[in-house]
């Protein structure tokens, strides 16, 4: 498993580093399913780092993916019963038009700390270990 | 008001028969005492429009909007009070966010986003309800009938 940006920048800092055993684990590669995102934002409020973000824009097409019992899913049914074609594109979301917006990851800025899969209610955001043995190993070294 | 009743009285409006159908949603403040000065005033209002009473503007959800369109309107408008003038403070100001959302929406998947409008006027302001009511009818009677999977 890959380390994180952050984590591998670390790294090259440090000759011949290799993380300790007793860590366990070593940041969190993290996975986001939009399809579950209810655009509540609480994982853009509480990342430390803007990897996460809230954006000024929504896909159409996220409305087609989310459950059916969801609020999102309930647009998307009503969207698909009326619409002539595709969505063409992420459209422009209005000041006071909360939820619908998409969320932004950017793996560069993250240091895999995992607070939001931690908050985040829908189970969106997985937060995957990554253990120190991997990172060893993938830097060719073993954990000491 | 409950989710459910909202949408129920939307679909009972729309169970009536007639050409084209037009779901209003006027908020009880403003555009609902409009409208009964419209009815004690005896003017009528184009056959298509349905109204539903809402608390206020700021109560209805792109859901809404976009359900009504789903299930057999082929245009939805809210009317509420002047900016600044909500009873709810900023109710009409949500409304008038989530009706732009709403058009957004229908404009990337090639529906027309006239079918969606806001108005407000004042509760005193019987001919802008009315004027409102008829701007609808007419923008929907010139487009065709929406069609529906
Ligand atoms: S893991 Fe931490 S840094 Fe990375 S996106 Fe989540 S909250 Fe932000
Ligand atoms: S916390 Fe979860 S549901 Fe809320 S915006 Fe973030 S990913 Fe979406």
């Amino acid at each position: 498993m890959p380390l994180t940006a952050r984590g591998e920048a670390i790294f090259e800092r440090i000759p011949n580093s290799a993380p300790r055993e007793s860590t366990g684990s070593i940041g969190c590669e993290i996975v986001r399913h939009e399809e579950l995102c209810i655009g509540c934002a609480r994982c853009a409020s509480v990342c430390p780092t803007g990897a996460t973000e809230t954006s000024g824009t929504f896909d159409p097409m996220q409305l087609f993916a989310a459950p059916p019992d969801s609020r999102r899913g309930a647009l998307g049914e009503a969207l698909r019963k009326i619409a002539r074609h595709q969505p063409s594109g992420p459209i422009e979301v209005p000041g006071r038009v909360s939820s619908f917006r998409s969320i932004v990851y950017e793996a560069e800025k993250c240091i895999g700390c995992g607070a939001c899969a931690r908050i985040c209610p829908t189970g969106a955001v997985e937060a995957i270990p990554v253990s120190a043995a991997e990172i060893a190993s993938s830097r060719g070294g073993e954990a000491a | 008001m409950s989710e459910a009743l909202v949408e129920e009285q939307a679909q009972a409006a729309e169970t009536e028969d007639a050409e084209r159908k037009i779901i209003g949603f006027f908020c009880r403040e403003c555009a609902y005492a409009a409208a009964d000065a419209t009815g004690n005033a005896r003017i009528s209002l184009p056959p298509t429009i349905r109204s539903v009473l809402v608390p206020c503007t700021g109560r209805v959800s792109p859901l809404h909007l976009l359900k009504a369109l789903a299930d057999g309107a082929d245009g939805v408008y809210l009317a509420g009070c002047l900016v600044g003038q909500c009873h709810y403070r900023e109710g009409n100001l949500h409304a008038i966010d989530r009706v732009e959302f709403a058009r957004a929406l229908l404009q990337s998947v090639g529906v027309e986003p006239e079918r969606v409008q806001m108005f407000t006027m004042s509760a005193a302001d019987s001919p802008k309800f009315v004027a409102a009511a008829r701007k609808m009818h007419e923008t929907i009677s010139n487009l065709p009938p929406l069609k529906r999977k």
